[in-house]
């Protein structure tokens, strides 16, 4: 669903990502770990086409993102690390709208209410302005946004930085339910923890390359965090 | 989609109060605009009946001396010679009546007489054409609704639109949106239309409003869709320089000066310097030497009366009562052959002076294009019957109408006769043809032209540079 072909960016001579070769399938859930400044969050940049790759391909469903951006974004969700909304809109509002530009079919308002549940989100929030929620609350807006779409592929850049432990766990079943229903996901994450409870495999970056791929199911916690530090070294 | 957006940025717009008050605050200041403009030309209206309400009162007491017989009691001011009453005596107005669309913009029309007193006196006596100014008056003058159009119209639709996009990338909105499968191109539409919406029902309504305050007809509908085409095409370009300063990427403080840049070049500091290169360029001769040549014509001609009564005959076989001789000491005809000759004499030098007007005018109407502020003012002018063109073309109407007196009282002059009650009735009456709607349409087209080029190349270059918008970083 999602593959990149010696996909490349770099900023002045400097590779932020360097010949990343990657395909997660449907129902594949792909963490990509790595420090800060790995090239994870430019991954996902490329593949929403809002940068221009310096070299090789990003690919959707077999479309080059470059080529029919649009096409492709129609199967794409994408939750960033920060979920910016309308600040004086309701939850609610803003979930209609950017929903509305998704290109799905229109929801009536106690479908989308219902996303909110699925999300976590207690009754009455839905119609509360933006502008109260905190930043957990906007996350799981966001998630809701990205549900609604019925994405066939789901871009996810730190989605769980600022949940509570509660509500992480559930975006962990959540994605579990998504995978079950072939939606492929690409997440970036800086939690070992999680990447190895909800990830069918995860990526080592670093400066730019994924170091190392491993399935989950065939590791345990420590080796995932001995492994992850050991390439970190270099 | 679009619709969507439409929708969604009106909710966004509606919820920001400077918004309603800067929609207030342009409300009352079109409303104050409109009741300049209104106050000035029922000012005028006012002056023209009272003006031809004396004409009537003073004709009607000189006619009523005639038919009452009496003797005059002056050679000078006698009602009976076609002399005195050609003359000052019977003086008539001449007038420009303000068109339907005048209380939207005074223009140029408080810097020239709108009246003149026609007489069969030579055209220097009543004619002031030498009052008129440098064209640095084509871009200021009174604070009407032309004047918010052209001057404040922008500024209001740049403070809804400078941070069309860079507001949504500042407050990180703009990622979320174009997750989406949408055209940045569209969204950008979207945000722009709105906003176009809103800035156009209010300028049009203020101007539908305005036009209907002062009186106007629905005759003139017309000239207020014209108006109403104009403004729409001056406003849209405003919101493509938006559109083209956003699509380079920058943050909104950086786009809100580049716009006011933008802004003061195109209103401001163009205007002025078309003026100057225009004044420089064909300055105007001093009055002083227009004088010194009048004196210089007039005391010649004087010298020379007899020869110039004699070419006078000549030249006026008509005025000669038929089977009457030419008569050497006709005094009073000698009086119109001076003032004609003189005319003749003054001729080229008043060629040298309305020429160079001429000139500048026409350089005006190369430069103008420079400025879509120029261009936009001038249109508007046009429209509101307060333009330039207009004027010289009353002008013309003006002067067959003083060559129409002459014809009538001259002959009698020259024939010696005795003014009857139904000579008075026969006197040409003035009145004033107004430009064809074609010529104005022709102008203001060519206006509008040279306003929508500009608006298309904004969007365009916008468009186009929107395709390598920095949507992260
Ligand atoms: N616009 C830019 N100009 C120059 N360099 C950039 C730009 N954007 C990203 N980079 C560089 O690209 C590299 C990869 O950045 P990226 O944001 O992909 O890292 P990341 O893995 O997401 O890090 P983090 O864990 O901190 O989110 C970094 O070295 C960063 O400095
Ligand atoms: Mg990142």
């Amino acid at each position: 669903m999602l593959k990149a072909t010696d996909l490349t960016k770099t900023y002045n001579g400097v590779a932020a990502l360097d010949r990343l070769n990657l395909e997660v399938a449907p129902g594949d859930v792909f963490c990509l770990l790595g420090a800060n400044g790995a090239g994870k969050t430019t991954t996902i940049n490329l593949f929403l086409n809002f940068i221009e790759p310096s070299g090789g391909t990003a690919q959707v469903n077999g479309l080059d993102v470059t080529r029919q951006p649009l096409e492709t974004k129609r199967w794409l969700a994408y939750i960033p690390e920060q979920v910016m909304l309308y600040r004086h809109l309701t939850g609610l509002e803003n979930l209609d709208y950017f929903t509305a530009l998704s290109g799905t079919d229109h929801y009536p308002p106690d479908q989308l209410r219902a996303f909110f549940k699925q999300v976590g989100l207690q009754d009455g929030v839905a119609d509360q302005r933006v502008s109260t929620y905190s930043k957990g609350m906007r996350q799981k807006v966001g998630i809701a946004i990205a549900l609604a779409k019925q994405a066939k592929a789901l871009l996810l850049d730190e989605p769980t930085s600022g949940l509570d432990p509660k509500a992480s766990n559930e975006f962990s079943r959540l994605l579990q339910r998504l995978s079950g229903e072939g939606v492929a996901v690409l997440m970036a994450t800086h939690d070992l923890f999680r990447a190895k409870e909800s990830g069918t495999r995860v990526g080592i970056m670093n400066q730019g390359q994924l170091k190392q791929t491993l399935t989950t199911a065939e590791i345990g916690h420590a080796d995932l965090e001995r492994i992850y530090l050991e390439q970190m070294h270099d | 989609m679009l619709g969507r957006i439409i929708r969604h940025e009106w909710t966004n717009l509606a919820a920001d109060r400077t918004v309603w008050v800067l929609a207030g605050l342009m409300a009352l200041i079109s409303l104050y605009g409109v009741y300049n403009g209104a106050t000035w030309s029922a000012f005028q209206r006012e002056n023209i009946a009272m003006a031809l309400d004396e004409e009537r009162d003073r004709l009607a007491g000189h006619r009523a001396f005639v038919e009452s017989g009496q003797e005059p009691a002056s050679r000078f001011r006698n009602p009976l010679s076609p002399d005195s009453v050609g003359g000052s005596m019977g003086r008539r107005y001449a007038y420009l009546p303000p068109a339907p669309l005048a209380p939207l913009s005074v223009g140029q029309s408080d810097l020239y007489p709108y009246y003149f007193q026609v007489s069969t006196n030579s055209k220097q006596s009543f004619l002031n054409t030498h009052e008129l100014e440098n064209p640095s008056n084509l871009l200021s003058g009174r604070f009407d609704l032309a004047f918010v159009v052209v001057y404040l119209l922008p500024l209001l639709i740049l403070a809804l639109s400078y941070d069309l996009l860079s507001s949504e990338r500042e407050q990180g909105t703009m990622a979320m949106l174009l997750s989406q499968p949408l055209p940045l191109w569209t969204l950008a539409l979207g945000k722009i239309a709105l906003r176009a919406l809103v800035v156009l029902a209010l300028a049009l309504g203020f101007s539908l409003a305005g036009y209907t305050a002062a009186g106007g007809a629905l005759a003139s509908m017309d000239a207020l869709l014209l108006w109403m085409a104009v403004v729409a095409a001056y406003s849209l370009l405003w919101f493509g320089l938006a559109v083209a300063a956003n699509a380079l990427g920058k943050g909104s403080a950086t786009n809100a000066m580049l716009l006011a840049g933008i802004w003061l070049v195109v209103v401001v500091i163009t205007p002025a310097a078309v003026n100057l290169v225009v004044t420089t360029s064909y300055p105007i001769p001093s009055r002083v030497e227009l004088v010194q040549a009048l004196r210089t014509a007039t005391e010649d001609a004087n010298a020379r009366s007899a020869e110039v009564l004699s070419q006078y005959y000549t030249d006026h076989p008509e005025y000669l009562p038929e089977g009457e001789q030419p008569d050497p000491n006709d005094f009073t005809l000698r009086s119109y052959a001076v003032r004609e000759d003189v005319e003749r004499a003054m001729a080229p030098v008043l060629e040298r002076y309305d020429g160079q007007l001429l000139r500048q005018q026409t350089l005006v109407n190369r430069l103008k294009w420079l400025s879509p502020a120029v261009v936009a003012q001038e249109a508007l002018n046009d429209i509101a019957g307060t333009g330039l063109a207009r004027y010289q073309h009353f002008l013309g109407v003006v002067d067959r109408y003083h060559d129409e007196l002459r014809s009538y009282f001259i002959p009698k002059v020259s024939a010696r006769a005795t003014m009857t009650t139904a000579d008075y009735d026969a006197i040409p009456v003035f009145e004033y043809q107004e430009e064809s709607f074609g010529e104005i349409l022709g102008r203001v087209s060519a206006g509008i032209v040279g306003l929508a080029l500009p608006m298309l190349l904004a969007f365009g270059v916008g468009a186009r540079i929107l395709r390598s918008y920095p949507v992260v970083g």
